[in-house]
């Protein structure tokens, strides 16, 4: 029998302790282990980015991630962007731009471009397209995703 | 319908100043999409839930010598196990069009394709279950596998179904006029031969269910993410035998379906297994491989024969298209429906006055096909608009001209196309002229001359397409569907307060339906957004309804709503008119109040009859009962069978979208690259156009990854060899184009405020278009691509073959 | 989906992963960013039952200067790479190499040493390594070695290290001053893996080439460096005309190219070519 192992971190400035068998996947651990649901699993091979969530502060996907590789680690996910009732600038940009149809892929979108804004306060539509190359949204076409980047980082830059 | 008048316009709507409808107001679908929670099926945990894996067969034909379930069975944690004796036990053969070409969830006798579920476990978790599927042990005896169309299709080919004469599922010639006498007298005929390859719907989330069978009550509750939950709930009481009215389907919020959601063999096996847990929730989240490989992920195998005939002029006379269609092993889950549904827009927006459907479904060893966004037309679109080009290029036309010479004039609609379907209404000039406009068509042929003195190969392309709108079942009546129109209900109410309520039987799927429900309702009563909510009943307390599906929602929710709020206003007037002591018909609703029609100052707030109908028995006129609230189902009206050549009135409205795009073809690498690309789209009355827009956008993006990069591939085994995102490629923000687009509203006059069906958009449109342009980039080279994807591969060896000449 | 289930360490020194390795056998299998290994346990087409995470071991994250090479640790991510102005400055076909590797969340995760170890034949790095030649820095049961990268790429995802070797340390040589570099490929999408691809490497002395390398991936089970073209440039002038010639040679010399659904043996033949071609091209285009 394979023991348990117990995975300390950090989600969205909660310290959370839990335990998974080593075999576990990131993913499953913040969803099923944790309830933290807003991330969701679309190919659980690494390709389609719904499972993006940030860890150190970087982009990662959840489903090629073990679990026990993140112990210790510093999280943010979907559910760390609002604060109560305000949303993120990133929240409110996808809202006003139609960035999202049936929102599954959604919160791993909004992780990468939080990465993104971050590092880049006025992307050009390259650099866009580069940090968002690899995730797939199936339903928009990707053009309202692009405005709602482009009204995010408007918006961020406003307000500092 | 029921003496119903539906307003023909949003001016028609009883509010002065509509604030609403027709704008793109923002969705109320979105807050809980983007805070990450809305409740997809995978949030969804039960207590004492179980998880289920399957175990798909590796083979694609194959008779099953025995199953052991003893080792998986025995393994902690496994709670239950099933097999095809239990589905055989429980169950009934699963309903097809055609009929007869079903079987069970589980394999009995022998499996049919790779992927097929062949037994399953429930254990205490998803990771269990698949470590408990490794210690099934099944023997099989291998079946000589049937992958070609054409082979399957010889009367000497091995049986997919040894109880079926061949593997042909259906075969018809339809034909429509003097196809012949138009093809003898025609100036000029052309014939090519076309290849689709399956493409399919690729949700982001794929199928999910939890299923759970209360033994006592001998009841089953689903839920899950299903596209058409109460069509699901009556297709299990069948199944399962179940009186319907204890079967409940509860629809989650799910991440797109695009027709490709399936789900009948995961919900099935889901039930038995909590059955046999002795009633325990049972959990399946189907992964991307079991998408890819056996789910509802696969449509359109084709291989087309078309033929037109044309005078000199470029008038297109008759059209002859003969299509074998590949639907792999089974006829489940309305896959054919597919290769039917080109007969509602057959001769595209052409005055073709004769045409002949020579149609044969096959079966072969394959997943067996379901439906996908456009349900079938998108192939049918590709081939003809090739063959118009491929008309205008031998008659010296320009590709814009030629159609512009066919196109059926705005003066004749409605207009009966031969093939039997009527359009309602459209501009198809205008639509193409606009486009032209927009492109500056002249320069782009200007521009295009100059990159082929260079060299290059630079193409143009040029499309128009119907979209058929608001499906109904009769358009399917020839392979076998049942019934003449789809009710979609809805149920409206208003509280104390003044707030409303509206009840559907569909849930999220993103479309944005709520949103227009809340528009609709907010403009009828006057009030504001955050005064209506919309909520998803289960099917057993939904009005009649079947949700979305063959650009019919937005159309028919229309209708719904409504019908129900002019129901409720109905009663709301007799208890103002009984309150004014004047007769009902000098009542009516404006802006939100109800006012005697000749004494503007004898009004009262919608908000305040209800409060009287509520709480004021001793008020109420004698034929109204307390009750603020009203149904209606709505369905498509004037709807029949189909003649004896398959021709109906099927779909109510055809929307019409003219696409230009241009692209760039690298002779060295075969890579095709999109520089620009125009769109003019007309769908009626755009009830919220950021909604359109955005279905447009999301459809063009699919019709990039049909035509360019999407691809089910087996190999000559019947292997399939696209089993993960590595290699069934779906287009990313790299790949889309940013098109400019333009909107004509040509009003639906037979539609609630004349919406047109707008759903399945661009995907129409978009792989006929690509296509094209890569044909006229590869014209100095004289060769023609017409399999579609055009993958580098393929259209690198088309040029090399062609300098080899 | 889910892995199958395996026993997981966390050493923090690399003494203690080779031991551990070695404790374990073929059966154990070395974790670094996981962004290969992961997916391929999820599918449960890799089957370890143990796995050692290397990802806590301290001292191989880095990438310095020394004796006119990139000394990298075999931990430092992708990412680290593409952002290092180190890396920039000195050795930019490295950095246009990690572009190319996937997309930015990948690069985020994936490392250096797991890109060359995984040793995927369309992977940008190792042919990288083997244009640049490259040393790799190998711990094993018997000690520290060095393999070059000629040895390294044995064949389709193998290389010479053994099951309980890590590797620590790739050394990219630097380019002589004003050499002209490339990297070009061809990808259906934007940041897959290519169909072909090519990495070119040249210096112009007094009008001729010298010291050509072209290398191309995707093609074979391995990277492949040809050779017969590197001879046919070598103290040729820079021209359209050459880079075609040698980009025909590279074509008609090959070994039969790897066949799948994408690309066939044919087109892969014809495209590694084209890449050669293009490649050398944008190479002249940068000598100074
Ligand atoms: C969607 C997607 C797209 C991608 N696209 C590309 C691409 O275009 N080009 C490309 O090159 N790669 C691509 N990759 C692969 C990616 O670059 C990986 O990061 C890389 O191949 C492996 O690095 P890793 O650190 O993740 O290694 P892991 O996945 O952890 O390990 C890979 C293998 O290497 C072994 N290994 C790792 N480190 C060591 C070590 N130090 N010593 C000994 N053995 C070791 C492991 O045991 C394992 O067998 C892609 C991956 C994904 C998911």
């Amino acid at each position: 029998m394979i023991s348990q192992r117990d995975i300390r971190l950090t989600v969205n400035g909660v310290s959370y302790e839990g335990s998974a068998e080593p075999r576990m996947t990131l993913v499953d651990f913040l969803r099923h282990e944790l309830g933290l649901v807003g991330t969701h699993v679309g190919c659980e091979h690494g390709v389609c980015g719904a499972c993006t969530i940030l860890m150190d502060g970087k982009a990662v996907r959840s489903c090629i991630m073990l679990a026990a590789q993140a112990d210790g680690a510093d999280l943010m996910t979907v559910e760390g962007l609002a604060k109560d009732a305000e949303l993120h600038p990133i929240q409110q940009a996808f809202m006003e731009e139609r960035g999202l149809q049936c929102g599954f892929c959604t919160p791993g979108f909004m992780m990468s471009i939080h990465e993104l804004l971050q590092t880049t306060t006025d992307p050009s539509d390259e650099e866009i397209r580069d940090a968002l190359g690899g995730a797939i949204c199936r339903c928009t076409g990707y053009e309202s995703i692009l405005k709602s980047v482009r009204n995010a980082a408007a918006k961020l830059r406003a307000s500092t | 319908m029921g003496g119903f008048e539906f307003p023909k316009s949003i001016d028609d709507l009883p509010v002065t100043n509509p604030k609403w409808v027709g704008r793109p107001v923002k969705r109320v679908e979105d807050p809980q999409l983007i805070t990450g929670r809305a409740e997809f099926i995978d949030n969804v945990e039960l207590p004492g839930m179980l998880h289920c894996a399957i175990l798909h067969s590796p083979h694609p034909h194959a008779r099953i010598k025995s199953i052991d379930m003893s080792r998986a069975a025995a393994m902690p944690g496994v709670v239950t196990t099933l097999t095809g004796e239990d589905a055989e036990r429980w169950t009934r053969k699963s309903y097809t069009t055609p009929e007869g070409w079903g079987t069970y969830v589980l394999a009995t006798d022998k499996v049919r394709f790779v992927g097929e579920p062949v037994a399953a476990v429930a254990a205490t978790s998803r990771y269990i279950a698949e470590d408990a599927l490794e210690l099934i042990d099944v023997e099989y005896e291998l079946l000589d596998p049937i992958v070609d169309a054409f082979a399957a299709a010889q009367p000497d080919s091995p049986k997919v179904f040894d109880e079926h004469e061949n593997n042909i599922m259906y075969q018809r010639k339809f034909t429509w006029g003097e196809v012949d006498e138009a093809f003898a007298q025609a100036g000029h005929t052309y014939t090519e031969k076309f290849r689709w390859h399956r493409v399919g719907a690729n949700p982001l989330e794929t199928f999910g269910v939890i299923s759970e069978w209360d033994l006592v009550e001998d009841t089953l509750t689903c839920r899950g993410s299903f596209q058409t939950p109460s069509y699901m709930a009556m297709g299990r009481a069948a199944t399962f035998r179940l009186p319907s009215n204890k079967v409940r389907f509860i629809g989650q919020p799910h991440g797109g379906s695009f027709g490709g959601k399936g789900g009948g063999r995961g919900t099935d096996i889901t039930a038995m297994l909590s059955r046999k847990a002795g009633g325990r929730p049972v959990k399946w989240i189907e992964d991307r491989i079991e998408y890819l490989t056996a789910g509802g992920s696969q449509a359109w195998d084709r291989h087309y024969e078309v033929s037109i005939a044309v005078k000199n002029d470029g008038t297109v006379t008759a059209l002859r298209v003969k299509l074998l269609d590949d639907l792999g092993a089974t006829a489940e889950g309305f896959g054919a429906t597919g290769a039917v549904k080109p007969m509602a827009s057959f001769t595209g927006c052409y005055a073709i006055p004769a045409a002949e459907y020579d149609l044969t479904l096959v079966a072969t060893n394959k997943l067996p096909a379901s439906p996908y966004r456009g349900m079938g037309p998108p192939p049918h679109n590709f081939v003809l608009e090739q063959m118009m080009d491929i008309a205008a290029r031998d008659l010296g036309i320009d590709p814009a001209e030629i159609r512009r010479r066919n196109f059926i004039p705005p003066d004749q609609f409605p207009y009966i196309i031969p093939s039997g379907n009527e359009y309602d209404s459209g501009e198809y000039e205008a639509a193409l002229d606009k486009v032209l406009e927009m492109s500056g068509y002249e320069e782009l042929r200007n521009e295009q001359e100059e990159a082929r003195a260079q060299g290059r190969l630079i193409g143009v392309g040029v499309v128009s397409t119907i979209e058929p709108g608001v499906f109904d079942w009769n358009a399917y009546t020839v392979i076998g569907t049942r019934g003449i129109g789809i009710p979609e209900g809805v149920n409206v109410s208003i509280d104390t307060m003044g707030k409303i309520t509206a009840r559907v039987g569909f849930a999220l799927e993103g479309q944005g339906q709520y949103t227009v429900v809340t528009q609709l309702l907010a403009d009828y009563f006057c009030v504001e957004l955050e005064d209506v909510r919309v909520v998803m009943a289960d099917n057993l307390s939904a009005p009649p309804n079947f949700g979305p599906g063959g650009s019919r929602l937005g159309v028919a929710i229309t209708g719904a709503v409504l019908g129900a709020a002019q129901r409720l206003t109905e009663k709301l007037v007799k208890v103002a008119a009984k309150l004014f002591e004047v007769q009902p018909e000098d009542v009516e609703l404006l802006d939100g109040e109800l006012r005697v029609k000749s004494v503007p100052e004898s009004k009262i707030s919608v908000r305040n009859v209800v409060g009287i109908m509520l709480n004021r028995s001793d008020m109420l006129p004698p034929d109204v009962d307390p009750s603020p609230e009203a149904t209606f189902a709505w369905t498509a009206p004037g709807r029949v069978e189909p003649d004896e050549q398959g021709r109906v009135k099927s779909y109510l409205t055809a929307a019409n979208a003219c696409h230009l795009v241009m692209v760039e073809v690298d002779p060295d690498t075969g890579m095709v690259e999109i520089l620009k690309y125009y769109i003019a789209d007309d769908c009626g009355t755009r009830l919220n156009p950021a909604n359109v827009d955005g279905m447009i956008q999301g459809a063009l993006a699919q019709g990039v990854g049909a035509a360019l990069l999407e691809e089910y591939v087996y190999d000559e085994n019947a292997q399939p060899l696209t089993a993960s995102f590595m290699d069934y490629l779906l287009p990313t923000i790299h790949e889309v184009p940013m098109p400019e687009k333009a909107s004509l509203v040509t009003p639906s006059p037979f539609t609630p405020l004349g919406a047109k069906g707008a759903g399945e958009s661009a995907i129409h449109t978009t792989p006929a278009a690509i296509m094209c342009a890569i044909n006229d980039a590869l014209l100095p080279l004289k060769v023609r691509a017409t399999e579609v994807p055009a993958s580098p591969n393929r259209v690198w060896k088309l040029i090399q073959d062609a300098q080899q000449q | 989906m889910k892995p199958a289930p395996f026993e997981y360490y966390a050493p923090t020194s690399v003494a203690e992963t080779v031991a551990l390795l070695e404790q374990h056998g073929p059966e154990a299998k070395l974790l670094a960013g996981g962004q290969s290994l992961v997916p391929l346990l999820n599918m449960r087409l890799a089957r370890p039952t143990v796995v050692v995470d290397v990802g806590r071991v301290a001292g191989l994250d880095y990438v310095r200067e020394e004796d006119g090479a990139l000394a990298i640790g075999a931990m430092t991510s992708q990412r680290t790479i593409e952002r290092s102005e180190l890396v920039e400055q000195r050795l930019p076909l490295l950095r246009a190499a990690t572009r190319l590797v996937g997309h930015p969340q990948i690069r985020n995760r994936g490392t250096v040493g797991g890109s060359i170890a995984h040793a995927d034949p369309a992977a940008e790095y190792p042919a990288v390594a083997l244009a640049l030649d490259a040393q790799m820095r190998v711990a094993g049961p018997g000690g520290e070695r060095v393999i070059e990268a000629a040895d390294f790429f044995v064949t389709y995802l193998t290389t010479a290290l053994e099951p309980s070797d890590v590797l620590t340390e790739v050394r990219m040589p630097l380019l002589p001053g004003g050499a002209g570099w490339s990297i070009v490929e061809i990808a259906r999408r934007h940041g897959d893996f290519a169909l072909a691809g090519a990495v070119v490497t040249l210096s112009v002395d007094s009008g001729s080439i010298k010291d050509p390398r072209v290398v191309l991936f995707g093609v074979g089970a391995t990277p492949i460096r040809v050779r017969e073209a590197e001879e046919r440039l070598a103290g040729e002038s820079p021209s359209e005309a050459l880079f075609t010639e040698a980009g025909k040679l590279v074509s008609e010399v090959i070994d039969e190219p790897l066949s799948d659904i994408h690309a066939t043996a044919e087109f892969r033949r014809h495209l590694a070519g084209v890449m050669a071609q293009r490649g050398l091209a944008e190479a002249a285009g940068r000598v100074a």
